[in-house]
């Protein structure tokens, strides 16, 4: 059972009803754990036509081998289940320190199913599970809930090491674009998985453990751990991450005139001088945040004193801060922080929210929103409306009821899809992709829709990790894409950050870590195969959802009309180039689909 | 007599020190709560406390601590095993946790680890 509990939890909403199952050590060690294993489960389970709020849809908290060994950055679980904006294959990967927590309550993974006649919540108390009444906890924002739940834990020592996942009012009112929160900061952020916990009728998940995970050979993975707590040090990049958080990126990547603005339209803002690292540092910041046995501790705890818009919390992060800000003509730093906190109180993903205001700034400019409809002058810029928007799109209040659908439905329901900027239904995170050749690639291609994570092209042509490559070329992206797709896959399998890559530490260090930890003899070529098969059974999922090739695409203004001004004017997306290259080295057909030789060399026959 | 320096403002959360304690102390294992260091976050602040002397009665004397103005309270950042307590003791069979600074010469490995500098070996 090296690096597993061995459990794994099915929890019957419908019923009221649990059940312990042992976990598939065989298939563990095919799909590694996590993003990988629950995939798998989820694929053999439900049907992929499945209405992703019925009670036919399940929802799996899953974590890796790694996760809770003080591997470095080995805290993250995945929540993997059928997205409701997007209608694919979702897993939404989180930090902080429940998914460690989980095993030592004695699960690898806790598959929820049906849906609760009335609003509950979960406990897990040290392997032993109860099913709680949760009326009094609903409607309540995701801090209350917290300090709610864990005051419920018993003594005050198990509330203080108890860790607990939630919906916010976003989830329970079937947002699209809901987070499931844990740690009062850390999102399941992307592809609204609170609206499917809210469509259960599933509050929260608590959990408490003084079990152990055990490894194979914990000497070698102490070892392999302070080798990897070395490369990390020593980047340069990664001490950036430390001092100034993923906002770091903001300012140079501005310069670079990558930075989204304006829904888009251009890739740098004169803002950004407000809105930086620096300013946050500065003005906001009161400590440097850790995910559990994460070195870097990018996450930023702050405090906003401007009277307008107190309060305190964590964030922003890079991704928040450019989509809330930048991305909707908007310079001011405490305004969009208050937007985060309350995205993060109400349970809304801070990517889509940011994308789908920003989407309805541009339609209000270009008159095809009226004032009326919208309840505010709605020009880029105006902060005021945005952060009571965001309020509003969490409570589906007034126009918030029609941003809670997300961007993509915003956009067509004002008769201008062309403005959404999104891949399959989901919001474009803040990297332009007109400039960013296989950025642009990785983002239309990603299974879950629009995300960062799912390959991080961007850490090439930015960074130069794990290689430097040439923003504008196109020639060797396909290849770079998939393989960075794979590694993706394996770290969400195991349970790793993805920021990991920033300290240079590759597949032969995670596959130290992986070996010490299961005692299973993975070479980097084995992991590596394992993170293909990830990817291609979510692939084929997707495609038995109704998904096809010609939702690997960019908003045609990406594909068509160039770049307005700065480094890269007259810029388009040159993803059609490299489509077919890409679909060719998977070994996937002209349309997409993993050809019959492919499926039996993964064992996905 | 060796001693850990604890500089809390400078602690992040990431509990890395809970995962090495417990390594070091038994053997292929992960489990914080038999590590003999722990980082308890109370509000904004994370504050490692480190495994101190078992004490056979409960303090009448709790009192609270103030930390840039905040309240937390005194019995979660004291450093003692006692009977009030179910932290610093083995799950299950209640014995006293205490650290040892991981054997002779003293070798603390929280402090070896820990990637904010925030703890110190003093020896004097």
């Amino acid at each position: 059972m090296d690096g597993w509990t061995g459990k794994v939890l099915r929890v019957d909403l419908s019923k009221g009803e649990w059940e312990d199952e042992e976990l598939d050590l065989d298939l563990a060690e095919e799909y590694l754990g996590g993003r990988g294993l629950a995939t798998k489960i989820f694929f053999d389970e439900v049907d992929a036509n499945v209405d992703p709020l019925s009670p036919e849809n399940k929802l799996i908290f899953a974590t890796g081998p790694l996760s809770g060994t003080g591997a470095p950055t080995g805290g993250r679980y995945m929540v993997v289940s059928k997205s409701p904006l997007t209608g694919a294959i979702a897993c939404s990967n989180v930090g902080g320190d429940l998914g460690p927590e989980l095993k030592y309550a004695g699960y690898d993974m806790v598959i929820f199913e049906g849906k609760s006649p009335k609003p509950v919540y979960l406990v897990i108390d040290n392997g032993e599970v109860q099913i709680k009444p949760a009326e009094h906890l609903w409607g309540k924002k995701t801090d209350e809930t917290d300090d709610m739940v864990k005051a419920e834990m018993g003594d005050k020592w198990k509330a203080l090491d108890a860790h607990v996942a939630y919906i916010g009012p976003a989830g329970e009112k079937l947002v699209k674009i809901a987070t499931i929160m844990s740690d009062k900061h850390r999102a399941a952020g992307r592809s609204g998985l609170g609206a499917v916990m809210g469509s259960k009728n599933l509050k929260a998940m608590a959990v408490w453990g003084s079990g152990a995970v055990t490894v194979a050979d914990g000497e070698a993975l102490k070892e392999a751990t302070f080798a990897i707590l070395e490369l990390l040090k020593s980047s340069t990049t990664v001490e950036g991450l430390t001092t100034y958080g993923s906002m770091s990126s903001q300012f140079p990547m501005n310069r670079m005139g990558v930075l989204p603005a304006l829904n888009f339209q251009a890739g740098s803002f004169e803002g950004v001088a407000n809105t930086n690292a620096r300013p946050l540092r500065a003005n906001l910041l009161i400590r440097n945040g850790a995910c559990f046995a994460c070195p870097i501790a990018c996450s930023r705890v702050t405090r906003v004193t401007d009277p307008e818009y107190q309060g305190e919390g964590w964030g922003p992060e890079f991704e928040t801060c450019s989509l809330l800000g930048p991305n909707c003509g908007i310079d001011d730093l405490a305004a969009i922080t208050k937007a985060n906190y309350i995205c993060n109180q109400l349970g809304i993903d801070t990517i889509s929210a940011g994308g789908t205001i920003a989407c309805a700034m541009e339609l209000y400019e270009k008159g095809y929103l009226k004032q009326e409809e919208a309840g505010y002058e709605l020009n880029f810029g105006n902060a005021k409306a945005m952060v009571e928007l965001v309020e509003k799109l969490g409570l589906r209040e007034g126009f918030g009821d029609i941003l809670a659908e997300g961007g993509y439905s915003l956009a067509e329901k004002y008769g201008h899809p062309e403005l959404f900027m999104g891949v399959k239904k989901q919001q474009l995170p803040a990297y332009h992709p007109q400039a960013l050749q296989g950025t642009a690639l990785a983002l239309a291609t990603a299974n879950g829709g629009a995300s960062h994570n799912r390959a991080g092209v961007y850490g090439s042509e930015l960074w130069g990790y794990p290689v430097k490559t040439d923003p504008l070329a196109i020639e060797g992206k396909a290849a770079l894409c998939v393989e960075l797709q794979h590694y993706k896959a394996v770290l969400d399998a195991l349970g790793l950050c993805q920021y990991i890559v920033f300290g240079h530490v590759e597949a032969e260090h995670v596959v130290s870590l992986l070996n010490a930890a299961t005692g299973i003899d993975y070479t980097v070529e084995s992991m590596m195969l394992a993170g293909e098969r990830i990817w291609n059974l979510e692939r084929l999922f997707n495609l038995a959802a109704g998904l096809t090739a010609k939702d690997d695409t960019l908003p045609k203004r990406l594909l068509e009309q160039p770049m307005l001004k700065g480094t890269y004017e007259g810029q388009v997306s040159r993803l059609g180039e490299m489509l077919p290259e890409y679909y060719r080295l998977r070994g996937w057909d002209e349309n997409g689909v993993p050809t019959k030789e492919k499926v039996a060399e993964l064992g996905l026959d | 007599m060796p001693r850990i320096k604890v500089e809390s403002d400078k602690c992040t959360g990431c509990r890395l020190c809970e995962m090495v304690c417990s390594l070091h102390h038994i053997e292929n294992t992960f489990n914080p709560k038999r590590s003999r260091i722990r980082v308890f976050t109370m509000g904004d602040h994370c504050y490692p406390v480190i495994a101190g002397p078992y004490t056979e009665a409960e303090c009448t004397a709790k009192t609270d601590v103030v930390i840039d103005g905040r309240q937390y309270d005194g019995c979660i950042t004291c450093r003692a095993s006692c009977p009030a307590k179910t932290t610093f003791k083995e799950p299950d069979v209640d014995i006293p946790l205490k650290c040892d600074f991981c054997g002779e010469p003293p070798d603390p490995q929280c402090v070896k680890i820990c990637p904010s500098d925030c703890l110190t070996l003093l020896e004097d």
